[in-house]
């Protein structure tokens, strides 16, 4: 062995820091886009009539969940366990070049997946199952990649220095084995290319077609939930493993409380997974799971407020930080939305609510308050952290981050506020009656009285990806050619130059 | 006694028995304060505070292979 | 949880998993097989509305429009009888659909015509003034894939026991066949059968010049699929 102190090595983590700026970019530009396309539907042939059908709102309408999902969040989930993993393990990934040589691979045959699936998206080969689009060829690539990142996971583990497991790392274990039994049971299907005809042919059409294992109702419970959970282990359960790391570190405040994080933690566990049955209230499936998916959704809100007000609480006595520093302000913003969301998702997901909010923009709007609120700030205050210690250099401009949080929260409170009002707007009118019993309003006057609100919300998304821009910038700058700095300068608040 | 009925029994039965699991561990966590090895458990915070590859572990793996 | 799994990762990995393994086991498991019995005046896809069911799902029309129709007064005014568990036995996948920027299409097929649609997926401003869908004029263009939907009916006749070629029973006592090709030939001189009769309806010559040489273009497919939607 060369004589060298040992150190970190984040080769992995600066992998996934960099797909995670550039999906982010790519799945909120596209997000942008559909948004436009719905207030002036001429944008749907933006690039002309021949390319009309690539530049669709229902053909790019996957690609941009799957982008935001599978792209920018993933990446950022990647990005910081092979940041975050390390320190709290306290092992070096130097120290093992078989986990080296798994992360490397991880992250390659990730970008492979990445790519096919974007371009079968765009061809609109896909199954329909909401974030379940993929064939089942890509499928089986998927679960490649993330049988690699569970090797990742256990590996740096099984050599750890740390013998008590940190918060964080109990997250990203749930974030594992969640993802890999719902993905597992939701895209369970048979390729068509196995039957044959009764003259004898097989291998008839399509070769990656593929037909679900479940047909209607069944096949819609499994798909939510899948899809409930997939935002409980892709948007919650690796987000708060992430605030649970960076907001102590970056604050130097331990957490507030790590009895209450134990508990909101096996709380979490065990009530996430009941919910699901909300997405499906008033539809088919029995009664008794729509009255179970609203009840457990409300008692939800315990464990997802236990890890919102320790977040809060640990910045107790410490309040200046949030003034001071642009960094902070993101997380705080985040775990305020993360409180804020986990209260309005109950709230729709009572019956009587659920009747007006279902298949309205009110959802859209609690999605998206969720998802660039918490999820968006939490991932880039994660990368604006461990850019000085990953580059080793000062973050490029503290103004310019501070102008980017001004714009991203003012595009945020535009978005979901145009959304609760289209929402509330259209779910009323559709149930109007007039004083006769008729329905007062046929359904495109719901569409067209729509059109302010997606204006704003167009606007909304738009400001969100000038942020997103700046961030992505500022990055560029930090790495390329911001002061380089000292160790003794990283232990807690991140060097940030004007 | 049929399937639904057993279900809403047991439905029942599992209510009062997360209840009690629930309580329990509560009181269990803010009375006893300390886990079995003796730390407190909030001294399990500094794992994310004290984390460079130098800093002493809270609890070293290496403490088990000495016993 | 009392500080020993958080210490020993394989024990926590199986705490973690019967936590949320649980919810999904009492959950999912006792209704399944009650949940996918057709209901009388179901019938199984016939091979071009099958085609069509994936051009539908091509262009995830399921993005923007719901198949699920919710029991209320104002859902069953707008769009008919509420949706019943058994309507959905054959549909794999199911496609509900999440959001309404459209109205619902569960049983489009007793209130528009195929010269509705027509007019609709080219310019969907000429039939509803205000409307923000985009028009599908590639649908016109681009040629069905018949082979594709034979592969799924067989193998859904085969793995699920849909069907096919079997009398089901319909709504007015009487029974429906709905025929299978015996081989790729065969279903593909079904689907054009059927095409036939939807392109007799149409406007469009292009439309009608394909079908005429042998060719299904995707509209006429779709066409066929939303009809069959009652």
């Amino acid at each position: 062995m060369e004589n060298r102190p040992l150190e970190y090595d984040y080769t992995v983590a600066k992998m996934f820091m960099f797909t995670t700026i550039v999906l982010g970019i790519v799945g909120m530009l596209i997000g942008v886009i559909l948004a436009f396309q719905l207030a002036f539907p001429e944008v749907n042939t933006i690039l002309g009539q021949g390319l009309a059908e690539y530049t669709n709102f229902s053909r790019l309408r996957p690609l941009h969940t799957d982008a935001v999902i599978f792209g920018f969040t993933l990446s950022g989930i990647f990005a910081t366990w092979y940041y975050v993993g390390q320190r709290v393990l306290k092992v070096s990934m130097a120290e093992s070049g078989f986990l080296m040589f798994i992360g490397k691979l991880h992250f390659w045959l990730y970008l492979v997946g990445v790519a096919a699936v974007v371009v079968t998206l765009f061809m609109g080969i896909t199954t329909s199952k909401e974030y379940a689009e993929f064939e089942w060829p890509i499928d089986i690539a998927i679960v490649v990649v993330w049988v690699l990142f569970g090797i990742s996971i256990f590996g740096l583990i099984g050599i750890r220095r740390e013998k008590s497991l940190y918060i964080s790392i109990w997250y990203y274990i749930a974030t594992f084995l969640g993802i890999a039994m719902l993905y597992l049971f939701n895209n369970m299907e048979i390729p068509t290319m196995l039957a044959a005809s009764p003259a004898g042919e097989s291998g008839i059409g399509a070769w990656y077609h593929s037909v679900s294992m479940y047909a209607g109702t069944n096949d819609a419970l499994v798909q939510w939930w899948y899809g409930h959970n997939a935002v409980a282990f892709g948007f919650t359960v690796p987000i708060v493993a992430m605030i649970y790391y960076f907001l102590p570190k970056e604050s130097g405040q331990a957490i507030y409380s790590y009895k209450l994080s134990l508990l909101s933690f096996w709380g979490l566990m065990f009530v996430y997974l009941w919910a699901g049955g909300h997405h499906l209230i008033y539809s088919t499936v029995p009664d008794w799971m729509q009255t179970m998916g609203s009840i457990f959704s409300v008692i939800l809100i315990l464990p997802s407020w236990g890890s919102a007000i320790n977040m809060l609480l640990t910045m107790k006595g410490e309040w200046q930080q949030v003034a001071a520093s642009p960094l902070i302000k993101f997380m705080v913003l985040g775990s305020t939305f993360y409180m804020f969301s986990t209260l309005e998702g109950p709230i729709q997901a009572i019956k009587s609510v659920n009747a007006i909010a279902h298949f309205t923009d009110w959802i859209v709007g609690h999605v998206h308050d969720g998802v660039l609120g918490w999820v968006g700030f939490m991932i880039m205050a994660a990368l604006y952290h461990m850019a000085p210690r990953v580059f080793k250099r000062e973050i490029y401009s503290k103004s310019l981050m501070a102008t980017q949080f001004w714009i991203q929260t003012l595009g945020v409170v535009l978005y979901f506020t145009s959304m609760w009002i289209a929402g509330i707007t259209q779910g009323m009118m559709w149930r109007a009656h007039d004083e006769f019993g008729n329905l007062a309003y046929s359904f495109i006057d719901t569409v067209t009285v729509l059109h302010p609100y997606y204006t704003i919300r167009g606007v909304g998304g738009l400001l969100y990806l000038v942020g997103f821009l700046m961030f992505a910038y500022n990055i560029y700058k930090t790495m390329t050619v911001g002061r380089k700095v000292e160790e003794s300068e990283l232990q807690n608040a991140s060097p940030m130059g004007a | 006694m049929n399937i639904a009925e057993l279900q809403a029994y047991g439905y029942f039965a599992l209510t009062v028995f997360m209840v009690l699991v629930l309580y329990g561990y509560i009181y269990h966590l803010y009375s006893k304060k300390e886990d079995a090895d003796g730390h407190d458990y909030e001294e399990y915070s500094n794992i994310a505070l004290r984390d460079d590859v130098t800093d002493t572990p809270v609890s070293a793996i290496s403490d088990d292979k000495e016993k | 949880m009392f500080h020993w799994l958080e210490k020993h990762p394989f024990f926590f990995a199986v705490g973690v998993f019967v936590s949320i393994a649980f919810a999904g086991l009492i959950e999912i498991v006792p209704n399944f097989a009650q949940a996918s019995r057709p209901v009388i005046g179901t019938a199984p896809y016939s091979t071009l509305e099958l085609a069509g069911r994936h051009v539908y799902i091509k262009n995830s029309c399921n993005a923007c429009h719901s198949q699920l129709i919710r029991p209320f007064k104002s859902e069953t005014d707008r769009y008919g009888h509420y949706s019943l568990s058994g309507e959905y036995a054959y549909d794999r996948p199911f496609l509900w659909g999440s959001k309404r920027t459209g109205p619902d299409l569960m049983r489009v097929g007793n209130y528009r015509t195929t010269d509705w649609h027509e007019n609709h997926m080219k310019e969907p401003q000429s039939v509803v003034p205000g409307s923000i869908m985009p028009a599908y004029t590639w649908m016109f263009k681009n040629t069905a894939d018949i082979n594709t939907a034979y592969a799924e009916q067989l193998t859904v006749a085969q793995f699920f026991a849909v069907p096919y070629n079997k009398e089901v029973p319909m709504k007015d006592g009487s029974t429906k066949i709905v025929k299978m090709g015996e081989s790729v030939a065969d279903a593909n001189a079904l689907a054009l059968e059927e095409a036939k009769a939807i392109a007799a309806d149409m406007k469009d010559q292009d439309v009608k010049d394909a079908v005429a040489n042998g060719q299904i273009p995707e509209i006429v497919a779709l066409i066929a699929y939303m009809n069959s939607l009652k």
